[in-house]
């Protein structure tokens, strides 16, 4: 077999994976850092109830979330059909909503960074800008949003990662499909499962495990100058 | 023009207090956690009151009655803490002008670079506030607030976190603010020569209430206020006038009044005016000039006033400028002093801490003698 060689199906998954993963981290970004921040800042009736049901993804075996996500999202459901009408939107056993899969498993790692940065940050500093004339929003933009962002780039990445590995899911909810909805681990569970697959799979196993270490060098590269960057600047 | 009449309570803590001033500077006098900085958060608009009613310049900040509530961004209140609070994410240029840029054209009262000269902040402009001294921060913190054009301005000790040595350094900027601005302050601490250094109206609070405002010797010498300023310590702030300083023997000379006084060496020019505090119980009084002693500063003066305390007597004494004197009533009686004797003042060289000095050779005499409290 040759190792640099790959087939029309393996090209798929890859570009796939990376496809799904790069929707995943942009659609969590604005719910994410929303979340982080109510959850760091305010307090509201329902806020322990909101705390558990964004960190239930993290606890639950992962086809619960999938089967949950058919059984709301899928063509039958009701707000799939909703969306499918008023829309035209489908997320069953698309590439859509392998992404929805995958961002729902990343949104309580995403969440938890950004609302760590914020609890990190001086709130003392935004009583500051608020008497220089900065409203509420301007504060949020322009003091919060800036002190926060090596938290908020830290989740961003974890559900990149989170992304990149999902499987229980995004099978459960979307299905197997070449090209449409089968990411890497999908397809590596796909190899192992047929005979004489293994050597295929080996291959895609190898090729994670490099986009894994691809994925965690420049996280770590940006981590750094963004530690960098808040340690030249950070107020004592 | 300050007007206010606020009402919180919060747990245990109440606080009420009211207050109608024209003076272009108002200290406020008080010792921790007698409410002061609540006082503050609620005239910026951080914290609510139960009731109450804000005026600025005839502009209704706040009236409960009425409904009328103005948020923090639209107050126009600037605020400069203890701790400077500077954006650490920011350069030194686009902490001072983070306010400024907010303004519509109309409103802005300051340029950045007039600030800027004004502060003597050219050279750390592009610095980030990590990288300033903790007076610098606080140069900074002034020069963000006033570009933020401030009908009022207040200041949360700030001072409190420097040492002396930084204290005389922020000093002659408040001076400069007050005189060259025109916006008026309101400047809380607990160390009333710092007030002093800037102004002689002064309010005093204490347990979340305002006992007094007005002139400072005269609300200090209030029977209800007195209490509170022997516990924190009185102090004298002199301001003195620098003599050219005697080669050999390490020291300063000063004119406060025409009398000379010893200090500790003044690295500053001959004609400066320096301030120097003097705590109100290291001076000793004698009758007579005495001789064959190594106190160096003998400062002749009459009696102007005597108010007893708790077995405690302070004596205000006229030495070409006033200064406070606190002996134990015992002593005054076994002395005799009445009202309108001439004494002498002894007080140690070391007994004087140097405050700050400023250029200044126009005026000849030494400023009024203040009375200051503190810690």
């Amino acid at each position: 077999m040759d190792w640099l060689y790959f087939t029309a199906a393996e090209t798929a998954a890859l570009l796939l994976s990376i496809k799904v993963a790069l929707w995943c981290t942009v659609i969590s970004l604005i719910p994410g850092v929303a979340t982080g921040w109510l959850l760091a800042r305010k307090d509201f009736p329902g806020k322990p109830l909101l705390d558990s049901l964004v960190h239930l993804p993290l606890v639950l075996p992962p086809v619960v979330p999938g089967y949950l996500l058919l059984v709301l999202l899928g063509s039958q459901g009701i707000i799939g059909q909703w969306l499918q009408q008023q829309f035209g939107i489908s997320l069953a056993f698309n590439w859509k909503g392998a992404v929805i899969a995958s961002a729902l498993m990343a949104f309580p790692l995403m969440v938890r960074a950004v609302r760590l940065a914020i609890m990190q940050i001086d709130t003392r500093l935004e009583t500051a800008a608020s008497t220089l004339g900065a409203s509420k929003l301007r504060v949020f933009l322009s003091i919060t949003l800036p002190l926060a962002a090596p938290g908020i780039l830290t989740g961003l990445i974890l559900a990149f990662s989170r992304s990149l590995g999902e499987f229980g899911a995004t099978i459960t909810f979307v299905g197997n499909i070449e090209g449409e909805t089968r990411t890497l681990p999908l397809a590596i569970y796909t190899y192992t499962q047929v005979p004489g697959g293994d050597a295929q799979a080996m291959k895609l196993v190898v090729l994670s495990v490099l986009l894994a270490l691809a994925a965690l060098f420049i996280s770590d590269a940006l981590e750094r100058r963004a530690a960098r960057h808040l340690a030249s600047s950070s107020h004592d | 023009m300050i007007e206010f009449d606020l009402d919180l309570q919060r747990g245990n803590f109440q606080l009420h207090a009211s207050l109608s001033s024209e003076a272009s500077v108002i200290g406020l006098f008080g010792p921790s956690g007698s409410g002061k900085s609540t006082l503050l958060s609620l005239l910026t608009g951080s914290l609510q009151p139960q009731h109450g009613r804000i005026v600025v310049d005839g502009r209704c900040l706040l009236d409960t009655a009425r409904g009328i509530n103005i948020p923090v961004h639209q107050r126009r209140i600037g605020m400069v803490y203890q701790e400077g609070r500077l954006f650490p994410h920011l350069n030194v240029r686009h902490n001072l002008s983070y306010g400024l840029q907010l303004l519509k054209p109309a409103q802005r009262r300051f340029k950045l670079d007039d600030i800027v000269a004004l502060l003597e902040l050219g050279p750390l402009l592009e610095q980030r506030p990590r990288q300033l001294s903790g007076g610098e921060q606080q140069r900074v913190a002034l020069g963000r607030a006033l570009l933020a054009a401030p009908q009022l301005l207040l200041l949360d000790e700030p001072m409190a976190a420097l040492d002396d040595r930084l204290k005389a350094q922020i000093l002659p900027f408040l001076r400069r603010i007050k005189d060259e601005t025109g916006v008026p302050m309101l400047y809380v601490s607990h160390a009333l020569h710092e007030i002093l250094a800037l102004t002689q109206h002064i309010a005093v609070m204490q347990a979340g209430r305002l006992l007094a405002h007005g002139d400072a010797y005269a609300v200090l010498g209030m029977e209800h206020v007195l209490p509170l300023t022997q516990s924190l310590g009185l102090e004298n702030l002199l301001k003195l006038q620098l003599l050219p300083s005697p080669q050999e023997s390490g020291c300063s000379m000063a004119l406060c009044g025409q009398q000379q006084v010893l200090l500790p060496h003044v690295e500053a020019a001959a004609g400066s005016e320096i301030s120097v505090v003097i705590p109100a119980s290291s001076i000793a009084l004698a009758r007579q000039r005495v001789v064959g002693i190594s106190i160096q500063n003998q400062l002749h003066g009459t009696i102007r006033a005597i108010r007893t305390h708790d077995q405690r007597a302070l004596l205000s004494i006229d030495v070409g400028a006033e200064l406070l004197v606190e002996i134990t009533e015992k002593s005054r009686q076994d002395m005799g002093l009445q009202c309108g004797d001439s004494v002498y003042c002894l007080f140690k060289t070391q007994a004087i801490r140097l405050l700050g000095h400023q250029r200044k050779t126009e005026s000849i005499h030494a400023g009024p003698a203040q009375v200051s409290a503190s810690q």
